[in-house]
């Protein structure tokens, strides 16, 4: 049956963690992020070490060594998704395109606030734009 | 002469919405570029305003096509944190309806396919095939399409004999149709001369873009999670995994063909071997208990992901949704590379795309 394991990780271990996964032929299955409870950024590359998702995760950190060099647009597409979406950078990221915000939310109060602010300011904030 | 010809997002070789930049040397594609995000509906930040109940009918909202996939991965996942186990009769019909919904989005896709390569008497036959599907989903569910069959702790509507033996009756009808549809895909001239060779993506791409589902099996990646990390009552079934090596837009015809006759044998195999018991645990509305698991479920289009994450509340804290064209989509431009514009369209849609999930 499938399984998931949690390992807590460093800033510093990722990029080697990932480099381990990628010369052990494992698939990256997705990065995650979300703010906890306690305010904190959490970033978790979980990987399918058959059958099993190992997520490496990262807490506090909202500055980020990209793995995309290493896994490609397997992890380039999630790091730009937490770039617009949740306003993490990633180093050594191509954030010159969009994915899912449109052009001209990129450099304004759009990005990385939709999994941020509560879904009650969004909604103000939309009102307000379209009185606008 | 150089062009840059861009494709969609709105364009009627488009089933959704994406936009291509290609850009061109006469007619030969020699780079492309995809953009999404033209149907992002916020659902994940949706979901953290809804309790479990609640969200099995939003994520269900996020595909046409996958609605059961979508409520299936969130309800293992809500499930695998609060400690349930669902009971026996509960994953079959889960199963029965997984593989049903397999069957009708590939027969759509196959449809799709032949309808741009032009070729729209076979695509007007395999739609009509596919009706024989939309049948037994109907009779199963009440729906053609979000079919609301799963809860938290199982399955919301049984399986009786009488259904039992009626969708036996309509596999057996299915089973001529689709050895029909093979054998016109496989033999036409016109569906060998428009795809093989066509939207080559290698193993060796596919591994490195990280691609899934029947995409990556057409491409030589022996990956299906319903066997490598089996979940729900797969473990039960016996089937084969189809992979082709000639990682073509015909090798992507062939697997989804191939995967059908398997769906097939599941079904058949679930039906016969219906245990007895309860469908579910009853109604009560779950709380979500602190704690996250991230659940994964092979639907149509290759390997959906589900993050859920509890804080103890009756609400989830995150729900995030990655789905397999999330993966696949950004393939498209390296598939392109070195084709015509003419079979810009068909390469797209080889992936079977669903930007209305990718974009969420």
């Amino acid at each position: 049956m499938q399984g998931y394991r949690e390992v807590p990780i460093t800033k510093d271990d990722i990029v080697p963690t990932a480099l381990k996964m990628k010369h052990g032929g494992v698939f990256l299955a997705m990065i995650h992020g979300y703010i906890q409870s306690d305010g904190q950024v959490r970033v978790s590359y979980e990987y399918a070490e058959e059958p099993e998702i190992v997520a490496y995760y990262v807490v506090g950190e909202s500055v980020l060594p990209s793995i995309s060099d290493i896994y490609d647009t397997a992890a380039s597409w999630p790091e730009l998704e937490l770039h617009e979406l949740l306003g993490l950078e990633f180093e050594g990221l191509d954030t010159s395109k969009r994915l899912f915000l449109p052009e001209d939310m990129l450099e304004t109060e759009g990005r990385g606030q939709i999994l941020v602010k509560p879904l009650s300011e969004l909604r103000a904030a939309r009102e307000n734009m379209e009185k606008e | 002469m150089s062009y840059i010809v861009p494709i969609g997002p709105y364009h009627p070789a488009l089933e959704e919405p994406i936009h291509a930049k290609l850009y061109t040397e006469g007619e030969v594609i020699r780079d492309a570029e995809v953009f999404v995000g033209y149907n992002h509906r916020g659902i994940e930040k949706l979901a953290t305003e809804r309790n479990a109940i609640q969200t099995l009918v939003l994520v269900e909202r996020v595909c046409g096509i996958c609605s059961h996939s979508h409520a299936w991965a969130y309800a293992m996942a809500v499930e695998a944190i609060n400690g349930v186990e669902v009971p026996k009769r509960g994953e079959y019909v889960r199963v029965i309806t997984g593989e049903l919904e397999r069957l009708h989005s590939h027969f759509l896709w196959i449809g799709i396919a032949l309808h741009i390569i032009g070729h729209d008497s076979m695509f007007m036959h395999v739609w009509d095939e596919r009706e024989c599907i939309m049948d037994m989903l109907e009779e199963l569910s009440g729906n053609r399409v979000n079919y609301a069959m799963v809860t938290i702790g199982g399955a919301r509507r049984d399986i009786s004999d009488e259904l039992r033996l009626s969708i036996e009756k309509r596999l057996d009808k299915l089973t001529d149709s689709l050895n029909r549809v093979i054998e016109l895909c496989v033999n036409d001239k016109t569906v060998a001369l428009r795809t093989k060779g066509v939207g080559v993506l290698t193993t060796a791409d596919a591994l490195k873009m990280g691609a899934i589902g029947p995409h990556a099996r057409a491409s030589g990646v022996d990956v299906d999670v319903r066997r490598d990390a089996p979940y729900s009552a797969y473990a039960d079934f016996d089937f084969k995994v189809p992979v082709v090596e000639s990682c073509d837009v015909y090798a992507r015809v062939v697997v989804r063909l191939l995967e059908c006759a398997e769906s097939i044998s599941i079904i058949r195999q679930a039906l016969a071997n219906l245990p007895s018991g309860p469908i579910n645990l009853g109604n009560k509305l779950p709380k979500i208990k602190a704690g996250e698991f991230t659940s994964r479920h092979e639907a149509p289009r290759g390997q959906l992901i589900y993050k859920v994450v509890g804080d103890g509340g009756f609400n989830n804290h995150r729900v995030s949704i990655h789905v397999p064209s999330f993966k696949n989509t950004p393939t498209v431009p390296v598939m392109l590379r070195g084709n015509t514009v003419a079979d810009a369209g068909l390469i797209i849609a080889s992936i079977d795309p669903c930007f209305s999930c990718l974009d969420r």
